[in-house]
């Protein structure tokens, strides 16, 4: 939910809230005041009412002429003075009028009458709905105003945080732009701000420092192996070195091949890991297939595999030149890796979404869902290094392609996906 | 034939210094960008070697000095650095080759012999090893005056070979040389091993006498006797 949604729902429950009381409770002050008004007025009649009778010592009901306002009958009970609302038919109209009664014993010649004194509250009652009334429109508009006005100051006074989460959130690590948020006037803002800024800054530094740490400690281990390649090449020109010595200095040179392979394949994994492959293309993945398929070829045919390549539509997808060089290479040398020692074939299809490689060979020794991890090795006593499904894995996993692994029937079978998202 | 290397790595240098000099060339060796301005400034080379990462400066900008100088020396790149970017901005410079390390000595002299037939060098197409002649204009060979029909791979190979005569070559070098990068597979060996037997085949039909020694334990050796 949105701040400024959660703001206007907030205010919207209170402000209905308050309204309904205030709305309430003046409904009720007001309605109090005119009963204290006519209650007062009645007493004041009933003094008239009173004071007449006592002087005339008679009553008569005609003598009040506009409405059937006393009611006056003989009664041997006595009861206390009592106010209380009545419906009466109207004269005229011939429907039910709220009225005010008070009733009171009065002696009138010797005898005990009980006599009702009534009052229209009609026009009262309307002086309530329109004072109510007026009063809920006025409340209405001012809560409008106020929900009105709330809504543009918060809009105009949020402006710099949302400024900031929209840069923070455009924020990339890789593109190496520092988050420049200018100084604002609301102290609050003014701090997130600044502690972004600093925040981004001290990212960007570490960044840029491990990147450099992990290019740098990489090259500085080629040197020395560069080294002691080149004294290796150096010590096997002598004739005089017994055959098996050379055959050691054969295991310490491919030691060392094999130790600045690795370095070379955990370089590539970081460089991927840190974002340094971003510049990615429309890459046509079918001329990238022909080109390792032929490169590969004579290995292919020396291993008597059987290779077919069904390019049914071409599967252009956005990736990285060098990745899309390595993925497909990768996956290439891994069907012909792990084949068949004898009559093997790989089978290479190519749809407008999916690049999918198949070929037959032994069931996995690694369970499938470790088969792209680092180091894992179908068979541990051959040259491989186990990262090029890692590396494969990578690449996908940054060029929004899916990587699938299925074995059926002695297939092995590996796909990239483009990913339906 | 004068080659500069410039590496600040010692032992790597001196292998490779080692190596050249047995090889027939005549070497001088420096450890710093400075130095190697000087010497480049001074004196004429054929060819020169520069490492990318030096301790007072960068490779690529002796590379644009050179080129400014109109300096006709071929020009190898040794890095550490195997990116894509690098690769591109030492050719774009106009350096002639780009080697990542480790390399094989083997394969940097017959990348400087190759850079030396590109430039004419010694104003000829051919190189002539005992009754063996190829001419690399026309990528042809012949076995006295007769001439060899060899595929794509047999004859780098025999180039390799005739660039690295009288040296001890590793089965990776070779195999690396003709393949490149996919070598990573042992297969890669018996392939190599048959080419080497059909180029041997081919060669000796024609009366070539058998240059091609195997080294037990080591690889190949492309030699006189």
């Amino acid at each position: 939910m949105k701040l400024q949604t959660r703001t206007t729902l907030n205010y919207i429950v209170v402000s209905t809230f308050i309204y309904v009381i205030v709305a309430v409770s003046f409904y009720v002050a007001v309605q109090y005041v005119i009963y204290e008004e006519v209650d007062r007025r009645l007493l004041v009649e009933k003094g008239d009412f009173e004071h007449f009778v006592d002087r005339s010592g008679y009553w008569e009901s005609d003598s009040y002429f506009v409405e059937d306002k006393i009611r006056v009958h003989a009664t041997s009970i006595s009861s206390p003075v009592e106010f209380k609302d009545t419906l009466l038919l109207g004269r005229y109209a011939s429907q039910f009028v709220p009225f005010r009664q008070i009733s009171f014993d009065k002696e009138i010649s010797g005898k005990n009458y009980r006599v009702s004194i009534r009052k229209s509250l009609i026009e009262f009652n309307y002086l309530l709905s329109v004072i109510t009334i007026v009063m809920l429109v006025v409340l209405c508009a001012g809560f409008s105003l106020l929900y009105v006005f709330q809504r543009r100051t918060s809009k105009r006074l949020w402006q710099p945080f949302y400024e900031a989460l929209a840069k923070a959130t455009d924020f990339n690590v890789h593109h190496g732009d520092k988050l420049v948020l200018p100084k604002q006037k609301i102290d609050e803002f003014n701090d997130l701000n600044a502690a972004l800024n600093k925040m981004t800054e001290k990212i960007l530094s570490d960044y840029q420092n491990l990147r450099e740490f992990t290019e740098n400690a990489s090259h500085e281990i080629q040197t020395p192996l560069a080294a002691i390649s080149t004294r290796v090449e150096g010590l096997i020109q002598d004739p005089s070195i017994s055959a098996k010595h050379i055959q050691w200095i054969q295991d310490i040179h491919e030691s060392a091949m094999r130790l600045s392979r690795l370095n070379h394949a955990l370089l590539i994994l970081t460089k991927i890991d840190n974002g340094q492959f971003q510049d990615a293309d429309l890459v046509d993945l079918n001329r990238v297939v022909r080109k390792h398929v032929d490169e590969m070829e004579e290995l292919i045919a020396f291993k008597e595999i059987n290779l077919r390549v069904e390019e049914s539509e071409s599967f252009t997808a956005r990736v990285n030149h060098s990745l899309a060089d390595m993925l497909v290479s990768n996956l290439l040398k891994n069907a012909v890796k792990h084949n068949l020692p004898s009559g093997g074939s790989i089978e290479i299809a190519i749809s407008s979404t999916s690049l999918r490689f198949v070929n037959p060979g032994a069931p996995l020794t690694v369970p499938p869902r470790k088969l792209f991890e680092r180091f894992q090795k179908q068979d541990k006593s051959t040259g491989s290094l186990g990262l090029g499904l890692a590396i494969v894995k990578k690449i996908c996993e940054i060029s929004d392609l899916d990587l699938d692994y299925e074995y059926s029937n002695g297939l092995h079978s590996i796909s990239v996906t483009k990913s339906s998202s | 034939m004068k080659v500069l290397v410039v590496e600040d790595e010692r032992i790597l240098a001196e292998g490779i210094t080692d190596h050249l000099v047995k090889e027939g060339f005549v070497c001088e060796v420096v450890h710093t960008y400075a130095a190697a301005a000087q010497k480049i400034g001074l004196y004429k080379y054929d060819c020169i070697i520069v490492d990318i990462n030096l301790p007072d400066g960068i490779g690529f900008d002796l590379i644009d000095a050179l080129k400014r100088a109109r300096s006709t020396a071929g020009i190898i790149v040794i890095s550490a650095r195997d990116a894509v970017e690098d690769k591109i901005r030492s050719l774009d410079l106009g350096s002639d080759d780009y080697l990542t390390k480790p390399f094989h000595l083997s394969e940097l002299n017959a990348r400087i012999r190759s850079i030396m037939r590109r430039r004419n060098y010694g104003g000829t197409n051919e190189i002539i090893f005992e009754e063996i002649k190829v001419n690399y204009a026309t990528r042809t060979v012949f076995v006295n005056e007769e001439e060899v029909f060899l595929t794509k791979k047999e004859y780098d190979l025999l180039m390799y070979f005739i660039a690295n005569k009288e040296i001890a070559l590793t089965k990776a070098s070779v195999a690396e040389h003709l393949w490149g990068d996919n070598v990573d597979t042992a297969d890669s060996f018996d392939i190599l091993y048959s080419h080497i037997k059909n180029l041997r085949k081919k060669l000796t039909e024609k009366g070539a006498r058998d240059y091609i020694q195997t080294i037990y334990g080591i690889g190949y050796k492309f030699a006189k006797k």
